[in-house]
């Protein structure tokens, strides 16, 4: 089991790891209220990517993970997830609502 | 292991983060699924039908299992109230103080930084 020690490592390798396998990949959290420490898991029953952290910080960045995960599992592998807001933003689109004078 | 709906699913998870407040862990576990068996959904695959999938989501505090499974309609609305729980209950994180020189600079002044770490800057 590796642990990783870079949070946005994490992140992309996890999101890859699950678009290769969608099917056989999970997602594990662990929370320990009396250690104060949060674990990550992703897997896919070959290979294993952990993260660790009693951060509250990556409390807020594994929850932009959680929608990234939600997204990916609901709507398929090839979801797109940059409208997550997060962390892929390969194609930014220009936002249609104009908030200023469009003439 | 109980499947519920996604409200009670939610409830029965704040209970869980609560219980587990002094002792025990509580672990979350989200795979997308499509409920059917190997077969069917093969069988629906090569009939080139779409297979619907779901998004599993399983929790145990290590004596009881809860989990419930949501679709592409329902995930957004669960994963709005699902932050909001985690938010609520994962407050024993420690919170970094780090980047906050001028705290520094204020807390020399007081002398009452518990929080110091032992690598800051000396007060002028």
């Amino acid at each position: 089991m590796v642990y990783i020690t870079s949070w946005d490592e994490f992140v992309e390798r996890s999101v890859q790891l699950f678009r290769t396998d969608p099917q056989s990949s999970r997602y594990v959290m662990k929370y320990r209220h009396c250690d104060g420490k949060l674990i990550l898991k992703v897997t896919d029953n070959r290979e294993c990517l952990k993260f660790k952290t009693d951060q509250a910080q990556d409390a807020k960045k594994m929850e932009k993970l959680n929608n990234i995960f939600f997204t990916l599992m609901a709507r398929g592998p090839d979801a797109d997830i940059t409208e997550v807001s997060g962390k892929e933003q390969a194609e930014t689109q220009p936002s249609k609502k104009g908030r200023g004078r469009r003439q | 292991m109980v499947l519920l709906q996604p409200d009670p699913f939610l409830n029965e998870l704040t209970n869980m983060y609560e219980r587990t407040q002094d002792k025990g862990s509580v672990w979350v576990t989200l795979k997308r699924s499509s409920l059917k068996a190997k077969a069917t959904r093969k069988k629906l695959e090569s009939q080139g039908a779409d297979v619907e999938y779901r998004c599993l989501v399983r929790a145990t505090d290590g004596k009881k299992t809860i989990s419930t499974s949501l679709s592409s309609k329902d995930h957004q609305r669960f994963q709005a109230s699902y932050a909001t729980v985690l938010r609520a209950h994962m407050n024993a994180l420690k919170k970094r103080e780090r980047k906050d020189k001028k705290k520094i600079a204020e807390g020399d002044k007081k002398q009452g930084g518990h929080l110091n770490k032992p690598s800051s800057k000396p007060s002028v």
